[in-house]
């Protein structure tokens, strides 16, 4: 994340930031944790106590009706229900006048049996608690006639309260990381709208002052410190230019008065060396200095993928909770077609997007994207069928194209103002960065609100993201001219050499991401019973594994000019990660392959753009490198669709972690075929391209 | 099997209590009678449950009634006189209670005589085995006549599901009248049954003396059940069995082979191990509810189904299974109602 002049205020001010909110936080977390413990254990107790007296009653009344202790038929059976409604409870057993287990559902007869036989058992009813093991241990008398027969005992998982407070404290963990996520991002539009903002169009007014150029100002800030600092300077600006005009207007008092050759002509020599040297403006008042930056519209932009990347933990299982309209289709499929839908929308949504964006400017288009998007969130949280969720999921995917391409548009040309490395990894950043907050809270969110109330959530964020890129300044400018997309398209699929990083790099990757982060991933661990908790931490690591990865390997690549090499290298980690999942079921597993993924997409991701230069520089001259790497985009995003599709076709034959095994070993086999093509030909400029032009 | 029972069990509960609920908003909506409701009540027995559970349920339900009881006490003679007298009292509702006194009173077909039979007073029937075999009404969604009522046999399949909860078997042992062509049905029912769900059923009938069946033969006939490894007696809803269940289930209990009965007698005052009945009390008062309906809700009779009660009743002899040491699963024993007459409660 690299940044103008205010990085280190910027940095400092997130430091800050956390120094002040962490410690805090943890120490209030600590210290409830221990409350809650203490609070909850005693009620758990209570709750075991009144089931174990429930059962003993059963037991009682059978024993009463002649029923020998230990003849009591079925008891494991009628256990059963009351273990499969109480998670605190993991056994039950009964046990005779000598502590010898007769019946016991839940453990292992050898674990309690030992423990049982040393019990004393002549204490009072209330004080029949002991600890075995990881359990605790309550034990009720069985008593008939006033003759105490057995005990019927209630095995307490001595870790569970520990466990679910464990569980919610990495929850907090998770809000807490993307509160600082979210506060870093505020403050770095904050930092760059009220002081780095104001102090850099200060400093470029100085410099232009420095070499005499009076013709502008540094804008008006709001009235804080930096604003009136800035203010001071415009003053001074302002007064010289005050004083040339009460000295042009002396000077043309001198010439009209024509009383002597000799004054009105040192008078004329005093305005000419005074022109000559310092520029004023012409038409009187100096204009302000306009200047975009990339870092204006990062929190609109950072909000509304935040909103998107909500729902990335739960979508395909919301589909699959609503009915299907559609009985040919299997179910794997159902949920993969909104997803699919999704990506094509944005796919085709996005040439008109920038297309538009080049006519009306970034600010309309946003605003423009916005509608199909908020309609398409808040209709999602009242969707009755996979049908018209998938249509839902077309509205918002087409407004998420419009949306990110306004934003993009917008970066790019503050790009002509700072430079375009930075303004791309802007975007990149605020998207990658969005994707972690949004991934890891909305599966928190999720667990607490439930499906529909979160896409009200998205909803909001994305209205909100409105309101910031409702207050944009933007400078009018000309209109780009519109570019025929096919015609280039085709002209650059005939480079093969561009054709073979489409195929077996860029498609198989972004295949890999939306088939397994987005689809499988999520699935399969619902399926082995994982909270959506658990599935949106593990979406969330392969974004902040790429968001880690990235500027790394980008400067590597840089450094080096191995971009081939890394792009087959990523290629080959990806799709050996994803055969990790088949080894055996789990979390470990799937957060290694996620991993492997955000790997491969840290290493592969940068050079694949940065080798695009290279192999079709007679293109880029052509038709203009933003335009080639527009066409890239939309080539991968075949990919994008296909994804889901291809994992949900794959699912019925070979089980998730067989289709995901199956789609790693597609990219593995693309990472080779890249590999081989690649070094064949070495990495230097298209020859063929070159020879035709 | 055992969760399949219950969970029909508790949908029957719910069902009951639903069922309840119409019979009070039905009330409510007709407001307190200007006078008692005369019902004329025929019994073949003596006063037992269901005619309890159908006085119990005006009484509860704030109905007033004025009954009039006649007891045939298994004459069928007597019959033509309470038709005459019922038509007579111009009474508002008839209550019929057994088949014989069902058919001799409401007569079968879809035009009765009306000379002979009450057809221009509604009338409700109980404890009839078999309505519609018998011709007494056509099909169970509707009498097609001024009649209703309720059945009161619990369905083969539900029995037999209630005794593998109880204890799994293999050989289900069976005595039975070879005299009855209901007997031969039903073992054609159960035999059939018996194949999905794996076990053959041993019948033997009494041995039948002068053209009766003999109580006598009864017992070698369970010894032979026994000899032939049945797991279980099962004892159909037959009056022959039903009068001679002293005898029977004795028999049983000689012979360590644990019983269960589709009616409620056998285990109730007699020997049987248990028993999956609809109970005579509940029939009554679903009986009950549908002469309110008749009375106050306006109701034709023609439109009122003819049904069981929705709960089902476990019986289980306590002093027989202790005798017999096979004891009910917990589950099974926390649903049951426990017949044990020694025991001080």
């Amino acid at each position: 994340m690299k940044l103008d002049g205010a990085i280190p205020l910027f940095l400092r001010l997130v430091v800050l930031a956390v120094l002040v909110l962490v410690p805090p936080i943890g120490l209030i977390a600590w210290s409830a944790f221990d409350q809650v413990e203490q609070a909850i254990a005693p009620e758990l107790d209570g709750k075991a106590l009144a089931v174990g007296h429930g059962l003993t009653e059963q037991v009682e009344r059978a024993v009463g009706l002649g029923i020998p202790l230990d003849k009591l038929v079925g008891v494991e059976e009628f256990f059963a229900p009351t273990l499969d409604a109480n998670p605190e409870l993991r056994y039950l057993a009964v046990t005779d006048a000598n502590g010898k287990v007769l019946f016991l559902r839940g453990a292992e007869r050898e674990a309690l049996q030992p423990h049982y036989r040393t019990t004393d058992y002549d204490l009072p009813a209330d004080q029949l608690r002991a600890v075995i093991g990881d359990y605790v241990d309550l034990a009720l008398p069985v008593e008939v006639k006033g003759i105490r027969l057995g005990m019927v005992h209630v095995g307490m998982d001595a870790n569970f309260v520990h466990r679910r407070v464990m569980a919610t404290l990495v929850d907090m963990g998770v809000v807490l990381a993307v509160a600082l996520l979210l506060a870093s991002e505020i403050l770095l539009f904050v930092v760059a709208v009220n002081v780095s903002g104001p102090l850099r169009r200060a400093r470029a007014m100085m410099a232009r002052a420095r070499r005499g150029d009076f013709t502008r100002l540094a804008g008006v800030g709001p009235l804080d410190e930096v604003g009136l600092f800035v203010r001071g300077l415009n003053a001074v600006v302002l007064r010289t230019d005050d004083l040339y005009r009460r000295l042009a207007a002396y000077i043309d008092e001198i010439k009209s008065a024509h009383f002597d050759a000799g004054a009105i002509e040192r008078a004329g020599m005093i305005e000419g060396r005074i022109n000559f040297q310092y520029r004023f403006a012409v038409g009187g008042e100096p204009k302000a200095v306009q200047e975009r930056q990339a870092v204006d519209i990062r929190l609109a932009l950072f909000l509304f993928t935040f909103a998107e990347e909500l729902s990335r933990p739960f979508l395909p299982l919301y589909v699959h909770a609503l009915p299907s309209p559609f009985p040919w289709l299997t179910p794997d499929m159902a949920m993969a077609v909104p997803i699919a839908v999704f990506m094509a929308c944005v796919a085709l949504g996005s040439p008109w997007a920038g297309a538009i964006t080049g006519r009306l400017g970034s600010r309309p288009v946003f605003l423009l994207g916005l509608i199909p998007a908020v309609l398409g969130f808040v209709a999602a949280g009242f969707a009755h069928t996979v049908a018209d969720m998938t249509l839902w999921r077309a509205f918002t995917g087409f407004g998420y194209a419009v949306v990110t391409m306004a934003c993009q548009g917008y970066m790019s040309r503050a790009a002509r103002d700072q430079g375009r490395a930075q303004s791309l990894g802007m975007f990149v950043g605020a998207v990658l960065t969005a994707s972690v907050c949004g991934m890891a809270l909305g599966g928190v969110l999720v667990e607490r609100i439930g499906f529909r109330d979160v896409f009200f959530v998205s909803a909001a964020l994305a209205t909100l993201s409105g309101l910031l890129a409702w207050r944009l300044h933007e400078p009018r400018e000309p209109a780009a001219p519109a570019r025929p997309i096919m015609r280039d398209l085709l002209a650059l699929m005939r480079n093969w050499r561009f054709a073979v990083l489409i195929l077996f790099a860029a498609i198989p990757s972004k295949l890999a991401l939306t088939g397994v982060v987005y689809f499988l991933v999520p699935v399969y661990l619902a399926k082995l019973g994982y909270g959506f908790g658990d599935i949106g931490r593990v979406l969330a690591l392969y974004a902040v594994t790429v968001v880690v990865l990235s500027p790394l390997v980008a400067r590597l690549a840089d450094q080096t000019g191995w971009r081939a090499g890394l792009v087959a290298l990523g290629g080959v980690i990806g799709g050996l990660g994803l055969l990790i999942p088949a080894l055996g079921p789990g979390l470990p597993p799937m957060m290694l392959a996620v991993f492997c993924l955000g790997l491969a997409q840290g290493l592969s991701a940068s050079p694949q753009l940065a080798a695009v230069p290279d192999i079709c520089w007679i293109e880029c001259r052509n038709f203009g490198q933003t335009s080639v790497l527009a066409q890239m985009r939309l080539l991968e995003r075949i990919g994008s669709t296909a994804g889901p599709l291809l994992g949900a076709a794959l699912v019925p034959a070979m089980g998730y972690a067989g289709a995901i095994a199956a789609l790693g070993v597609g990219v593995l086999a693309s990472a080779l075929v890249f590999a081989v093509a690649s070094f064949a030909y070495g990495s230097g400029p298209h020859i063929q391209s070159e020879e035709r032009a | 099997m055992m969760a399949r029972i219950l969970r029909r069990l508790i949908l029957a509960l719910a069902l009951l209590a639903v069922a309840a609920g119409g019979a009070r908003a039905d009330e409510g909506k007709a407001g307190a009678p200007h006078r008692p409701f005369r019902i004329y009540m025929a019994l073949w027995r003596g006063w037992e449950g269901a005619a309890q559970g159908f006085k119990d349920y005006f009484a509860n339900q704030g109905i007033p009634v004025e009954l009039i009881v006649r007891d045939a006490a298994q004459d069928p003679s007597r019959l033509p006189e309470f038709v005459a007298e019922a038509k007579s009292l111009h009474v508002d509702l008839v209550f019929t209670w057994g088949t014989s006194v069902s058919l001799g009173m409401l007569g079968s077909g879809p035009h009765p005589d009306p000379a002979k039979y009450i057809t221009d007073i509604p009338a409700v029937f109980a404890i009839v085995s078999q309505p519609v075999e018998t011709g007494l009404v056509p099909n169970y969604r509707s009498s097609g006549r001024n009649i209703t009522g309720t059945t009161y046999l619990v369905p083969v399949e539900t029995q037999l599901n209630l005794i593998e909860s109880y204890r799994p078997f293999k050989i289900l042992g069976m005595v039975y009248n070879p005299l009855e062509r209901n007997s031969l049905v039903a073992i054609d029912e159960i035999r059939r049954l018996g194949k999905a769900m794996d076990f053959t059923l041993l019948a033997l009938p009494a041995d039948v003396v002068d053209g009766k069946p003999s109580p006598a033969s009864i017992p070698a006939k369970v010894a032979a059940l026994k000899a032939g490894h049945a797991d279980f007696l099962y004892i159909p809803p037959d009056t022959f069995l039903n009068v001679n269940r002293d005898i029977l289930t004795a028999a049983a209990l000689e012979q360590k082979l644990p019983s269960f009965a589709a009616a409620e007698n056998p285990v109730v005052d007699s020997k049987a191990m248990f028993g999956g009945v609809y109970r005579y009390y509940t029939v009554g008062q679903l009986t009950a509810l549908k002469a309110a309906q008749i009375l106050m809700g306006g109701k034709k009779p023609a439109n009122i189904p003819i049904d069981p009660p929705k709960r089902l009743s476990i019986l289980i002899n306590m002093p027989v299974v202790r005798s017999l040491g096979v004891y009910p699963p917990m589950k099974l024993l926390g649903l049951a109602e426990v017949v044990d007459p020694t025991a001080a409660k």
